[in-house]
């Protein structure tokens, strides 16, 4: 193993950091695991193709999250404001539907075939990173992503918001006996969510291939990140997304194979050994 | 977040009442009538269906409803949603492409060691899922079924599974499957009596475990698991064994669907195929045994007629949300409750 | 005679200490009441005895035996059951079924007394979900009373009745208790039927014993009195 080897784990972590805590986030706060999330990760990076195609991809990484946020406003206001008061499975299978048919959606606007979204000119590169040359573009996401997570922990750890979204998560009927507004926090949430989703896609378009498998290929992973990780916490997913990214890049190198299967050992024995998680909130 | 209410999907149906003992055994009685006259009528399909493409469906329909009866299964006496039964399935299937093509043993014997590798693949899942409940079994058995699936395509696999371009089946000219040679378990009228019997024949089993003892401790368990355990009831056990139960179910249908086909798709075991069968029972209706069958037969028309540029999950991700949002509980769940709307208006 | 025993109990919630070293015996045929203000540590108490919750530390024992490893269904199957403030029936199912499923399971020979005692006779084909609040407290009540266990804890079983039927529930604990000679141990947010049902009483105050003794030493001492009854009675 070499230190490219480490690096690409980092990137590939930062990646499913971004994308878990956003469906950690729309999990604590709704009880939802939002299997849709896939898919909004899969849009981002379509929408992303389409925006730097025309112009540049710096807008693209500023379009999609937003386009996204607006699909999250819809998905809350549409579906799980609506259905709150029914079960949370109803509701995650709704999402499943969502998936179902978005992966279609895709097809049929941007094609079946594989598409590649090139990096800005200046990062097409490699850099000299520690002694090592490696991809000036995977150094970018490794820097956006830490910074982004960096400001997520501190907009919930240091902001009226992102109070009122600790206190939801917690026991959302008495935070809302407390005087939250829950239907906005869970608004914010919802699209906050939905937006770090979209965003990790556009981040990871011009890394890896197009194709409409992708989001269903990493909902799985994330899912599994967001029960190692402990259900609800974003922390928890943080860390768990970013060691698993690291895991299962350095097996790889070692033994394709075993890489594939390291997400669900990691999930049976963190099952068997601590049935809640990492980070202690209950499996149910 | 532990919500012990009975979910809408899952709600049971208030069946009547059935007091007494006798009630009851009048009631199983009934129960059996009917399925023996089902399972005889059913044997006449192939005189009547004469149409080869048309009978095909049939068969497809009923091999894919033992997986939904599966999933229905625990649904309605556990209100567990599993997501993983397609594992079940899958791995008979491909049980049965390896025993006859690697290791050359006959066909009937190779069904039967499917149907053992779906069932153990269950036992091992089990014991990892079914402590967890709602979401967590949800998730769980997605991610553990989709292990399954990685692993099947990986190249080093390819021997055995033949990786991202299925499995052909072939055996010997002279063995047969109960009597049938390769060419005539393929020809779907010739091979409708035995999906039709293991349909039949599973269906009754799981009805009569319904109605049960081990079906009322199920019943128990759902309702309120904590309840039970102060109660003196073991739940852990049940649950396993329900899920085994409803595992080997599931794996009969995979290991049928694989002789019959002959083939062996990697989709099987992916992620939309996982969808595709809970999204039938779901539309179909837990309350009912029969709902994930109509569900499953609409299922397959569907895709037999609506699938124009590859389009289906489109409609079924949209039937799945409308059916969801408007209609919970399925066809049959509204049929009944009109049902009983209507005898209630006439009393 | 002790037959259920709890010693030095107590739970902790990280550095927040809900219960803190409580004592507590009970004998057959006694009502033992414990009462005391919200936050005093009433239901963690009842589920640290019943093994819902494991103590932090400290012990329980019945019959001689340390039981604070036990799971619930080993001590529901030797005779201790419990019953929940939250009502904790099988909803969907009809009493009669839940009655008789849980009768299966701990032998109970003689369920029509149990039926007749507490007035279910009318409803057995009822849906439980579908009956009165509190003839679903009473479906509860029977459920904890099937099989003949030596020892009953009840969490709060007039949570939610209004008065009368709070009476006639207290009235139906004190029977049973004394006809079925089971030691009873009753968690009430009702001081007033406590005193009323219990031979004796056992007063809790954050996560601390106050006092235990007759309702009328109960009544008498002065550290109850300055910090529980004080403004009530």
């Amino acid at each position: 193993m070499n230190a490219a080897q480490l690096l690409n784990g980092i990137a590939l972590g930062s990646l499913l950091m971004v994308l878990s805590s956003g469906l950690a986030m729309i999990y604590g706060l709704r009880g939802v695991a939002n299997f849709a999330h896939g898919a909004l990760y899969m849009s981002g990076a379509y929408i992303a193709y389409s925006v730097s195609d025309r112009a540049g991809f710096w807008l693209a990484l500023l379009v999609v999250p937003l386009a996204l946020a607006v699909v999250g406003v819809l998905l809350e206001l549409v579906f799980f404001r609506p259905l709150q008061h029914r079960s949370h499975i109803e509701l995650g299978l709704i999402t499943f539907g969502l998936a179902l048919m978005a992966e279609r959606l895709v097809v049929l606007i941007w094609g079946e075939r594989t598409l590649r979204v090139t990096p800005p000119e200046f990062l097409q590169g490699t850099s000299n990173f520690l002694g090592v040359e490696y991809p000036s573009y995977r150094l970018a996401i490794i820097a956006i992503a830490v910074v982004l997570a960096a400001a997520l922990v501190l907009w919930l750890r240091s902001t009226t918001t992102g109070l009122h979204i600790r206190a939801a998560s917690q026991d959302i009927e008495t935070a809302a006996i407390m005087g939250i507004n829950v239907d906005r926090v869970s608004l914010v949430v919802v699209a906050v969510g939905s937006a770090l989703a979209g965003f990790a896609g556009a981040l990871a378009a011009p890394y890896i291939a197009l194709d409409p498998g992708m989001g269903s290929a990493f909902l799985i992973t994330v899912l599994i990140i967001v029960v190692v990780g402990g259900i609800g916490s974003i922390g928890g997913a943080m860390i768990a997304g970013m060691g698993l990214g690291v895991i299962q890049s350095v097996t790889t190198v070692w033994s394709p194979s075993v890489a594939v299967v390291v997400p669900y050992l990691a999930l049976t024995i963190v099952l068997l050994w601590r049935p809640t998680g990492l980070a202690g909130k209950r499996v149910s | 977040m532990t919500t012990t209410a009975p979910t809408d999907v899952v709600s049971p149906s208030a069946a009547a009442p059935e007091a007494s003992p006798r009630g009851r055994l009048k009631g199983t009685l009934v129960g059996l009538g009917i399925a023996v006259a089902t399972l005889l009528a059913g044997l006449a399909v192939p005189y009547v269906v004469t149409d080869t493409y048309r009978m095909s469906l049939l068969v497809e329909g009923t091999l894919l409803s033992l997986l939904a009866i599966g999933i229905g299964f625990l649904a309605r006496h556990l209100g567990l949603i599993s997501l993983g039964h397609g594992a079940f399935f899958g791995a008979a299937a491909y049980g049965v492409g390896i025993a006859t093509t690697n290791w050359g043993w006959s066909p009937t014997t190779a069904v039967g060691f499917g149907v053992v590798v779906g069932t153990g693949f269950a036992v091992v899942m089990g014991l990892l899922v079914v402590r967890s409940s709602g979401f967590g079994f949800l998730m769980l058995t997605l991610a553990l079924s989709q292990a399954l699936y990685a692993l099947s395509v990986q190249t080093s696999a390819r021997p055995l599974t033949g990786a991202h371009d299925g499995k052909l089946l072939s055996y010997d000219r002279d063995m047969t499957f109960l009597g049938l040679a390769q060419r005539d378990v393929m020809n779907p009228g010739l091979f409708w009596p035995m999906a039709w019997i293991a349909l039949t024949m599973c269906a009754t089993v799981l009805w009569l475990v319904g109605r049960s003892r081990f079906g009322t401790t199920l019943e128990g368990i759902r309702e309120n698991e904590e309840r039970m355990r102060f109660s003196g009831y073991d739940t852990f056990g049940p649950r396993l064994v329900a899920f085994v139960l409803s595992g080997a179910v599931a794996s009969l249908g995979g290991a049928l669907f694989a002789i019959n086909s002959g083939y062996v798709s990697p989709d099987i075991l992916g992620f939309t195929r996982a969808g595709d069968s809970l999204i039938a029972a779901l539309v179909g209706g837990f309350g009912l045994l029969v709902g994930p069958i109509v569900g499953t037969f609409l299922f397959v028309y569907a895709q037999a007629n609506f699938n124009f540029g590859g389009n289906l999950h489109l409609f079924t991700g949209m039937a799945l949300i409308l059916v969801l949002v408007f209609m919970p509980g399925g066809i049959t769940g509204s049929l009944q409750k009109l049902y009983h709307r209507l005898r209630r208006g006439r009393r | 005679m002790t037959i259920f025993e709890g010693r030095g109990l107590t739970v902790r919630y990280g550095a927040h200490v809900a219960l803190d070293g409580v004592d507590i015996a009970l004998e057959p045929g006694v009502v033992h009441g414990v009462i005391g203000p919200n936050g005093a540590g009433k239901s963690t108490f009842i589920d640290a005895l019943s093994g819902r919750k494991r103590p932090s530390s400290g012990t329980v024992t019945f019959e001689g035996v340390d039981i604070t490893r036990r799971s619930v269904r080993w001590r529901r199957r030797k005779g201790l059951s419990r019953s929940f403030q939250r009502t904790s029936v099988f909803g969907a199912m009809t009493v009669g079924d839940q009655l008789e499923m849980v009768a299966r399971r701990n032998n109970e020979e003689d369920l029509g007394e149990i039926v007749r005692t507490l007035g279910l006779e009318g409803i057995l084909d009822r849906v439980c979900a579908e009956i009165a609040y509190g003839t679903q407290r009473s479906v509860d009540l029977a459920i904890a009373l099937i099989g003949r266990p030596k020892v009953v804890l009840l969490d709060e079983p007039c949570a939610g009745l209004v008065h009368d039927e709070s009476v006639r529930m207290l009235q139906h604990v004190r029977d049973v208790c004394k006809e079925r000679d089971v030691a009873a141990l009753l968690v009430e947010h009702d001081v007033e039927g406590v005193f009323r049902t219990c031979d004796v009483i056992t007063v809790l105050d954050l996560g601390k014993l106050l006092a235990t003794g007759t309702p009328d030493d109960v009544r008498a001492d002065e550290n109850v009195i300055r910090a529980y009854l004080g403004s009530a009675a």
